[in-house]
């Protein structure tokens, strides 16, 4: 596609901060979407392995229902934060966004209810599961496939998205105008490579787990054990599996020898070490993010290197600086999201180690952590509406 | 080659991609309304709750919770996003201008959003683990975060309506755009029909509970009654504000249809108030089919019309009084250096400013002037009407039902010249308005 179209593309308000920052930040959120996703689809499909394994075998018995409750938690969490990517990315690849979403307007659609079928049948499963033992399989596997279709859709707008070349024979083929939004892309070893990896991270989530309970008492040492095991297997197996398939993506797009490949191929072998000797899961983890930021670099370089290629270069991308609003993010962002976020994990982390009921109130940290988030938020709120009444007087008087 | 940024076009046959967008914005202004109005409700209970040393309230919390949890969260996280995907697809440049206008504002309430969505699952799961101080204290918190997203995208959907004061022309900032002059009447219409909407779903469930405990049903449909009431009568002051905010051009659609929207919202009220206050004088008498068959009423005779019709009121623009419906830039913003596009159009054409365009379709030809026609039609007018005989989405055939092709061009000069108000001022070289016209007649409305 020629440059100066997709120039053109761009939206005339231009971008109100430097495009770089954007683009760092469509890697990061990209990153922990894509952790969410894998551990929805790691858990949920274990999850359904022990729908039929549990009311012969006692660890399966409890491990079932906490994986479902993880998959039905990482579908909230994964669909929150897969909001941001979207938006950043948005900003600085206008052209790619649009176009993609434009051919696929249909698939768009579909993509919405697909999702949310699939979340309610999820809803059902757990209930199902709830209410007797092994119950609801079909319910869970339909469901299971249901979201994983989704996930093939998303995979159709990324692919379509990076394919500007082949746009107009999209959407005009033989010069015949097509606008019914149905156009579908895939690129099998992408996607493959992608949806492997929701095995090593269900394998890293289930040493955490037996990590995390091995302080409670009401929880078997043997269960814990069987947990760490399998979680080592999984995880080493599904490493090996994601490593080959990502060698052949890697090939497939000429980037083996990049050093961002090379680096993550090292990050995928350290973490392999580290999942089989299992010395500290949460350490691992640490890693596991790291390789993920790196694979999310990778996505966003062979963007970055199909569009400057054609001319299209985000750096280049008029900035209309906007402080005040930047500021209210920033601000947002670091004092209420961290200090708010860290106030509700800090509870969770805490309810789950204890057995029974939790006093917040006579733990420092959490009253702490409370009292500040609840001043923050009013703090913002005033703010909020000083800035508007400020800004209106301004303009209407 | 002069090019504008104009997307390929995605067309929905019969109903228009934008009746797709209305689709799930329905939906979702349902079960977000719900939601933050629930939150609210959640923290009046909570301290109820907790200052009378009210026991038997948090069995009530957990299960509202729980369903507000996978109505509100499941339903209203995917349709959220949703809407902003649809709406990407079927007004592209729309969705654009807001983006670029407002990407910090979006990125500040998705913190908000983080939390919420978080903090929704603790809520609920931990009501029974945690002692009630710190309960209250989460609920509190979660009620800000609540209405803290209503208060970050109620300016950005003000926006789409219009800016509300020129200064935002001038200066391009986003804080001009934000806090228009609707804005705050916008915020609180919709804090009334939250609060409205808490009670109505609260009726849902206490009712459910009365065979568990008939005694506690009542008093919460009583109070439910009571709450919703409140809501109402919020939402009808500030709708009543929000609507004497709004510009000659919205004023200019709701007038066509001023006499029938009045009458169905003065129906409404009469139902609602009669449903709100059986609730509070005959507490008994409210059942489960009866709740949720009122909530299918809001749904379908409140906000389907409401929203189709605000839609409707931005005509003919879709975002900040610049971007006409059929993503075309009409006017300048200085402050963010934008051009007006019409006067490259008045000169060159749609076909040869539109990069989609295949090339053989650029210039009109006795073979593909229809072929040609079609397409113009759909760039220009499919965003707000079905081309079809048997379309139902403002469909063009109620308009030009019977004319022939001079008659179809008399109306889009006069369209083309600001005829009409609530149509986009839209001038074509002679033959594009020709193959327009001469598609149009070959449809034989």
């Amino acid at each position: 596609m020629d440059a100066s179209v997709l120039l053109a593309l761009r939206d005339p308000a231009g971008i109100p901060f430097y495009p770089v920052v954007f683009q760092a930040l469509y890697i990061l959120t990209w990153a922990l979407h894509a952790a969410f996703v894998l551990l929805a689809l790691g858990s949920m499909g274990l999850s359904i392995y022990g729908t039929f394994k549990q009311k012969d075998d006692s660890h399966w018995k409890i491990l079932t229902p906490h994986l479902i409750q993880t998959g039905k938690l990482s579908i909230s969490i994964l669909i929150v934060l897969g909001v941001a990517p979207l938006l950043f990315t948005q900003v600085i690849y206008d052209p790619n966004w649009y176009v993609a979403n434009t051919l696929s307007g249909m698939w768009v659609f579909i993509f919405i209810y697909t999702l949310l079928v699939g979340y309610i049948l999820y809803y059902w499963y757990y209930y199902a599961n709830k209410a007797k033992e092994g119950g609801g399989k079909l319910v869970g596997i339909v469901s299971f496939l249901v979201l994983v279709f989704a996930g093939i859709l998303m995979h159709n707008f990324a692919v379509t998205s990076i394919m500007p070349n082949e746009w107009m024979n999209m959407y005009a083929p033989n010069g015949v105008v097509d606008t019914s939004g149905l156009t579908f892309n895939m690129d099998i070893p992408r996607l493959v490579f992608l949806v492997s990896l929701a095995i090593p991270v269900v394998g890293i989530f289930l040493q955490n787990y037996s990590r995390f309970l091995s302080t409670r008492e009401d929880f078997s040492e043997d269960f814990v054990k069987y947990c760490a095991i399998l979680g080592t297997k999984i995880g080493a197996v599904g490493l090996v599996i994601s490593a080959v398939t990502f060698i052949i993506w890697m090939i497939e797009v000429g980037y083996l020898m990049n050093p961002l490949t090379i680096a993550t191929i090292i990050g995928v072998l350290i973490l392999l070490y580290m999942v089989y000797t299992n010395v500290n899961s949460y350490i691992t983890t640490g890693v596991l993010v790291v390789v993920a930021l790196l694979i999310s670099s990778i996505r966003e370089l062979i963007r970055f290197d199909i569009m400057t290629g054609l001319g299209y270069n985000i750096y280049d991308y008029p900035v209309n600086l906007e402080l005040p609003s930047i500021t209210m993010f920033l601000l947002t962002f670091v004092i209420m999201g961290f200090i708010g976020v860290a106030y509700l994990l800090t509870m969770a982390w805490k309810v789950g180690k204890t057995q029974g009921v939790f006093d917040g109130s006579k733990d420092k940290a959490v009253t702490r952590l409370g009292n500040y988030t609840l001043f923050i938020m009013s703090i913002w709120m005033v703010i909020y509406f000083g800035w508007g009444m400020v800004t209106l007087f301004k303009n209407i008087l | 080659m002069d090019i504008i940024g104009q997307f390929p076009l995605f067309y929905f046959p019969e109903y228009g991609s934008a009746w797709m967008m209305g689709m799930t914005g329905t939906i979702h202004i349902l079960v977000s309304h719900t939601s933050v109005g629930a939150a609210m409700l959640f923290a009046f209970l909570a301290y109820k709750a907790y200052k009378e040393n009210r026991t038997d309230l948090y069995p009530y919390m957990k299960k509202y919770g729980m369903f507000l949890l996978i109505f509100s969260y499941v339903v209203g996280s995917i349709t959220g996003p949703g809407i902003w995907y649809t709406a990407t697809a079927a007004s592209p440049r729309g969705i654009s201008a807001l983006i670029h206008n407002f990407v910090w504002v979006w990125a500040t309430e998705w913190v908000f959003f983080v939390y919420e969505v978080i903090g929704v699952f603790v809520l609920v799961y931990f009501i029974d683990k945690i002692d009630k101080k710190t309960h209250l204290k989460l609920t509190y918190t979660f009620a800000i975060a609540s209405v803290g997203t209503l208060a970050l995208i109620i300016g950005i959907i003000s926006f789409m309506m219009w800016p509300g004061t020129a200064a935002y022309y001038a200066t391009g900032s986003a804080s001009d755009a934000f806090f228009g002059i609707n804005t705050f009447p916008h915020m609180f219409l919709r804090i009334g029909f939250m609060i409205m909407m808490s009670g109505v779903i609260g009726l849902v469930i206490s009712s459910a509970m009365k065979k568990e405990n008939a005694e506690l049903s009542q008093e919460l449909t009583k109070k439910m009654g009571y709450i919703s009431l409140f809501g109402g009568f919020v939402t009808m002051f500030f709708f009543m504000w929000y609507m004497g905010t709004l510009p000659d051009n919205a004023h200019a659609v709701f007038n066509i249809t001023k006499g029938s929207v009045i009458q169905t919202r003065i129906i409404l009220a009469i139902v609602f108030s009669a449903y709100f206050l059986i609730a509070i004088l005959r507490p008994k008498i409210i059942n489960t089919p009866i709740a949720s068959i009122m909530i299918a009423v809001i749904l379908l005779a409140g906000l389907w019309p409401g929203e189709k019709l605000r839609e409707s009121m931005r005509k003919p623009y879709v975002a900040g009084q610049y971007i006409y419906s059929n993503q075309i830039i009409s006017r300048d913003v200085e402050g963010k250096g934008i051009k007006s596009e019409l006067p490259l159009i008045a000169q060159k054409g749609l076909l040869k400013v539109n990069p989609f365009v295949p090339e053989r379709l650029r210039v009109i030809t006795d073979e593909n002037k229809l072929e040609v026609g079609e397409l113009l039609t759909k760039m220009s007018c499919s965003n707000c009407h079905s081309l079809e005989k048997t379309g139902v989405y403002r469909p063009l055939k109620d308009r030009l039902t019977g004319m022939d092709k001079e008659g179809v061009k008399a109306i889009l000069y006069a369209i083309g010249n600001g005829g009409m108000p609530y149509m986009p001022t839209l001038k074509l070289p002679d033959e594009e308005y020709d193959a327009i016209a001469e598609y149009i007649a070959s449809l034989k409305y």
